[in-house]
């Protein structure tokens, strides 16, 4: 397991390196997101509906954007230099090669997140103080959840035709859980809420992130592999 | 005509007999259902929807699961016959969601005052049809048949898995939310011939569901029948 | 006073007609698709 593991660590740097030499992935999803947060801003009228109630939903719904933007650019980006295929025909162990991918992926949008957080903070005048653990928390645990199912689909995507469609499409219906549950999260942190309070959405979360992971490693030669 | 032709031929009659048998059965439900029923009291007319909408939605689910299944015995298999099987039963399940998409609200409407509210069952039929819906659209996008049925199956097996989260996730929050008390429309112990007439109706649905799939699956048949004989000449 | 049943005949006019409508209009795609594959197989 460790040799996989270095390996999958190894695949995920060549990615981030990448990407940090091209940067397109995050210059876009990151533009993105201070762009839904300034749209999100001036559509509201602050006497009528609180920041702390819009919120949450505001901050998850430009994550899960920017999200699906950052997986979307990273795989093209891949398949634009057939890097994969040379991977596919080393003896890479698929399970590794998926591990790997998925942590560049998390990276790139781990980074629009934390980028993202203070200009929610700023624009929403949201004081994070105590609820930043717990905050950064949640978005870990979300984040892989729902990135987990996109780069599986992410790879099928870049196979087909419309593959800047097909993505969303199919990868909808699987953010809705970790997104609900982060959403009523991130909710009561804000709100300084007892810990008792979450606990059943946090072990949704974490149920989600291991059901999936586990079931995506498992698939992802089935995606690659002829 | 080859003989693979006149097989999948045979398939794709069969199948549409036994749909057109389960229509005009389903006529035999109407009149059931509009002329043997007794009206109920708090609901008026408009409950006697709930003798179509609630089998659609049970041949809904049953379509969708066996669309999982199908796609994980297939990743253990790979027999094609499993991959055509799946497609054929996806498409069922996107005709009879469809079914259970309009005849809910239009029921909902008169009964609970409003097109629409996001409670488990409803938003769990709602992902269902999108999973559907994006299934079949890889399918469309995927030319080579090894890689359609892989990925199919793919899709097909995670969103099984999926359907129990989006459950559990709006579960949580309506128990977390309390949520004004509504009128329950299916009534705890049903009279009879109410519950006759939903079991009739049921088993009509059921004799639908194998009609259209074994005519889908037929034309599928057919389809590859044709390539084979253009691909030999 | 028993409550008045609710007058919402013609919501289940209309779900039953947008029923009927989409078995029928698949079973008859069904049965065009079949007929235009099987007919041109010479």
């Amino acid at each position: 397991m460790p040799d996989s593991l270095r390996l999958a660590l190894a695949i995920a740097a060549k990615d981030i390196r990448a990407e940090l030499r091209s940067r397109t992935a995050l210059q876009s999803a990151l533009v993105f997101a201070a762009l839904v947060l300034v749209v999100f801003n001036f559509a509201r009228d602050p006497t009528v509906l609180a920041a702390t109630d819009l919120a949450p939903s505001v901050l998850w719904v430009t994550f899960a954007l920017a999200a699906m933007v950052a997986l979307n650019r990273a795989f093209n980006v891949e398949r634009e230099n057939a890097a994969l295929d040379g991977l596919l025909l080393a003896p890479v162990p698929r399970e590794a090669l998926f591990l790997g991918k998925l942590l560049a992926n998390l990276a790139f949008v781990g980074t629009v997140e934390l980028v993202t957080l203070p200009l929610f903070m700023l624009f929403f005048n949201v004081s994070l103080g105590r609820a930043l653990p717990g905050l950064l928390g949640v978005t870990a645990l979300a984040t892989i959840g729902f990135v987990s199912v996109g780069t599986i689909f992410s790879a099928m995507a870049v196979r087909t035709r419309f593959a800047e469609l097909m993505l969303p499409v199919l990868l909808l219906p699987f953010m809705v859980p970790p997104l609900i549950a982060a959403v009523q999260v991130t909710s009561r942190l804000l709100a300084d809420r007892p810990l008792s309070e979450m606990w059943g959405w946090l072990r949704l979360l974490a149920l989600y992130d291991i059901v999936f992971v586990t079931l995506c490693m498992m698939a992802f030669s089935a995606v690659v592999d002829e | 005509m080859t003989a693979p032709l006149a097989q999948a031929a045979g398939v794709v009659r069969r199948g549409l007999v036994l749909g057109g048998i389960g229509l005009l059965a389903l006529g035999g439900v109407y009149v059931l259902a509009l002329g043997h029923t007794p009206v109920e009291a708090r609901q008026g007319l408009a409950q006697k929807i709930f003798y179509l909408h609630v089998p659609a939605a049970w041949a809904a689910l049953v379509s969708f699961s066996l669309v999982g299944i199908a796609s994980a015995l297939y990743l253990w298999l790979k027999d094609p016959r499993l991959d055509r099987f799946a497609a054929a039963s996806a498409e069922v399940g996107v005709v009879f969601s469809a079914v259970m998409l309009t005849t809910g609200p239009i029921w909902a409407k008169p009964i609970w005052g409003t097109w629409w509210t996001w409670d488990a069952r409803l938003t769990l039929t709602l992902f269902v049809f999108f999973l559907f819906i994006g299934y079949l659209g890889l399918r469309a996008a995927v030319h080579d048949p090894a890689e359609r049925a892989r990925f199919s199956a793919v899709v097909g097996i995670l969103g099984m898995l999926l359907v129990p989260f989006i459950h559990l996730s709006v579960y949580l929050f309506r128990t977390l939310h309390p949520q004004p008390i509504v009128l329950k429309p299916s009534a705890p112990s049903l009279p009879p011939e109410m519950l006759t007439t939903l079991l009739i109706s049921t088993l009509v649905f059921t004799l639908l569901y194998l009609g259209f799939v074994t005519t889908r699956y037929g034309l599928a048949l057919v389809d590859e029948a044709r390539e084979e004989a253009r691909d030999a000449t | 006073m028993p409550p008045e049943t609710p007058q919402n005949g013609e919501y289940l006019v209309a779900a039953y007609v947008i029923a009927t409508a989409i078995l029928l209009g698949y079973w008859g795609a069904l049965l065009r698709r079949a007929r235009r594959l099987l007919k041109e197989k010479d």
